[in-house]
């Protein structure tokens, strides 16, 4: 995806810039309102993440003036204030969803991943698998026509097969997937987790290759 | 009052009854004057020794009766009703009282005769009484009017002084809206407008502090988040793993200070005061936006049961973020300390909001430690030992009720935490 970063603390707008890039997005960053302004008015982003306390105004009203003017584009608010009157406001003003500092990269990947899918126009995001629906732009997974409800954690791990059905994940490719800000990762969380799983989608739905990790196993047979 | 308008009344009464004496008197010697040439004349011109009546021109009860004697006592002429009033002889030129009547006589020809016109004194009695009740009721019935009147008048004057008084004590607990004064007296303006000029110096007072821990929070955020952000970039790009852990190392390090630091100022902004908004707005909106924040955090979606009225849940002047921080430190001391399997409520009422966990009961002697900064209970979850510090702290500056309770009423273990949106009375101080 293209994606405008509006941060004005270099440090920070860095290290998040080389984390989008390294997800394969191609990052324009900017740290004032103004030049934010330019740039969207100079080329066509898919997604738009904007720092609320910048140098030269607020980015909510940045944000405000965009949504008046028709843009439709995905904005991720990332702001330092913990108030929820403020967070209101951003969602208020039209953003899709908001980060407070600090977070975490791996969630923020995973955000950016989430809203980019809802806008990306995929003419087809249901996936079937055997027995399964999968909408992975409404993140809802259906069994023989019942929803199965995944948590936030399930889900992601269960989105990585399904985005690369054939690839073969590693335990710390999928570690990578369970962002948490408070969790701590121990030995045997990923295990944990596939056994959740495998109870929810099917036992034969997620493989186990011995010593290298887990891969989308072939289609349940449909009842 | 009413003791002086008795007063006042009795004087008017006394008065009355003088001037009434006075004149039933001189009607009593008009009479005798009238009488004594009339008689006289009769006498003269009468030749039986018999003692005449006069009689009455028409059926009628005399107040006024007379008697006309000669100097030995003996009765020559005499009222219709005379004898009734039994008239004492031997009564000198004058007025006389004895115990039924007031007399008064007249001699004539050398004191050869006497008239005598008395009145009954009872009638005299019931004449005044008579007028002096004709004074007094109107007095009885205008007291209680004018009573009302004066109480109305002055109510009518002070409502505005006690409104502005109430509105005053309303102001305690962190509201700091400039009073209003209409209506007030022009003797209490002076004192109102300055009254309002100290709330509005308080209140850009508490709006600075405010501001200053809002920003204090950015200003730290910033850099703690570069730094984690930095820290996470190094763990993905570094490829030898001795430095890749001391650089995981580091990002722990950085998660725990941005908790701790997060949750101190929570603590600071909580016993700050400014907990209390002045647009009362309904809490459950916010709450639905921190179970959403606390399941994305803890991936507990399916352990929180949760239950918010359908109408948004009652609407409380306290201030949206400080319930936020509220509700987020009770649901996730439930989360991370509660039985880890066990599910956790969440009731949002009109006058409570609850928190209820599974697990270990709490010993009574740990519970109300629980409440002090950096206490633990019974867990070997990881925390800062001040979530539940910031609860009471958010509770007792808004004036607002905190029970903990384990075990959970009626059960034999578990956690509850109350809020009882009921304010306890007289609490609730603005803290500054």
């Amino acid at each position: 995806m293209r994606i405008l970063l509006v941060e004005d603390d270099m440090v920070l707008g860095q290290a998040v810039r080389d984390q989008l890039v390294a997800d394969g997005h191609s990052v324009d960053w900017t740290t004032r309102v103004a030049s934010a302004s330019d740039a969207v008015r100079a080329a066509i982003f898919d997604l738009v993440l904007l720092d609320l306390m910048l140098p030269d105004g607020r980015g909510l009203d940045f944000l405000k003036g965009r949504r008046v003017g028709g843009d439709v584009t995905p904005v991720v608010i990332l702001t330092a204030r913990d108030q929820i009157s403020d967070r209101i406001a951003g969602l208020d003003a039209g953003a899709d969803d908001y980060m407070v500092k600090p977070f975490d990269l791996k969630e923020l990947s995973a955000r950016v991943r989430a809203v980019g899918r809802r806008y990306s126009g995929n003419p087809n995001p249901l996936v079937t698998h055997g027995d399964l629906e999968i909408d992975l732009a409404g993140r809802t997974v259906r069994r023989g026509g019942k929803v199965v409800a995944l948590t936030q954690r399930e889900w992601a791990l269960f989105e990585a097969f399904v985005e690369r059905p054939n690839a073969l994940l590693s335990k710390t490719q999928l570690e990578e997937r369970l962002y948490s800000f408070d969790a701590e990762i121990e030995s045997n969380t990923i295990e944990v987790y596939i056994a959740r799983l495998r109870k929810k989608v099917g036992a034969e739905t997620i493989e186990t290759v011995r010593g290298m990790g887990y891969r989308l196993g072939s289609p349940g047979r449909r009842p | 009052m009413a003791i002086l308008w008795l007063a006042a009344a009795t004087v008017a009464g006394l008065v009355l009854r003088h001037e009434i004496d006075e004149v039933f008197d001189s009607a009593l010697q008009e009479v005798a004057q009238r009488v004594l040439p009339l008689a006289y004349a009769e006498v003269l011109a009468r030749d039986s020794d018999e003692p005449q009546r006069v009689p009455p021109v028409g059926p009628h009860r005399e107040y006024i009766t007379y008697v006309v004697r000669d100097a030995a006592g003996t009765v020559l002429l005499q009222s219709s009703d005379a004898d009734r009033s039994a008239i004492p002889k031997d009564l000198t030129h004058g007025f006389a009282t004895t115990a039924t009547l007031r007399t008064y006589t007249e001699a004539a020809v050398q004191g050869t005769i006497l008239v005598t016109t008395a009145e009954d004194l009872a009638h005299r009695g019931a004449a005044v009484r008579k007028a002096v009740l004709a004074l007094l009721w109107p007095l009885a019935a205008l007291v209680p009017v004018a009573v009302a009147g004066v109480w109305l008048a002055v109510w009518l004057t002070l409502r505005p002084v006690l409104e502005f008084s109430s509105g005053l004590e309303a102001r305690g607990r962190g509201n700091l809206s400039a009073v209003s004064i209409e209506g007030l007296p022009d003797e209490i303006l002076p004192l109102a407008d300055a009254v309002n000029a100290l709330i509005a110096r308080l209140r850009s007072a508490l709006e600075a502090e405010r501001g200053f821990t809002a920003n204090s929070a950015h200003e730290l955020r910033t850099p703690i988040a570069a730094a984690l952000a930095q820290t996470q970039r190094l763990v993905a790009e570094l490829a030898d793993e001795p430095r890749r852990e001391r650089a995981r190392a580091i990002e722990q390090s950085l998660r725990r200070l941005s908790r701790l630091s997060e949750k101190l100022l929570q603590l600071a902004k909580a016993e700050g005061g400014g907990l209390v908004s002045e647009h009362p707005a309904p809490l459950g909106p916010v709450l639905r936006l921190i179970v959403e924040e606390l399941d994305r955090q803890f991936d507990c979606s399916e352990r929180l049961d949760v239950a918010i009225p359908p109408d948004g849940g009652p609407a409380l002047d306290l201030d949206p973020d400080a319930f936020a921080v509220l509700a987020r430190n009770l649901v996730e001391n439930a989360v991370r300390h509660g039985d880890p399997d066990g599910s956790v409520r969440i009731r949002l009422a009109a006058d409570r909001f609850e928190v209820t966990n599974g697990g270990p009961a709490v010993p009574a002697d740990r519970l109300s430690a629980l409440t002090r900064p950096f206490e633990r209970g019974p867990t070997r979850a990881a925390g800062s030992g001040l979530g539940l510090a910031i609860a009471a702290a958010i509770c007792e500056g808004a004036g607002l009720t905190l029970d903990l309770a384990s075990p959970v009423p009626g059960g034999s273990d578990g956690f509850r935490a109350t809020v009882r949106f009921a304010r306890a009375t007289g609490s609730g101080r603005a803290r500054s």
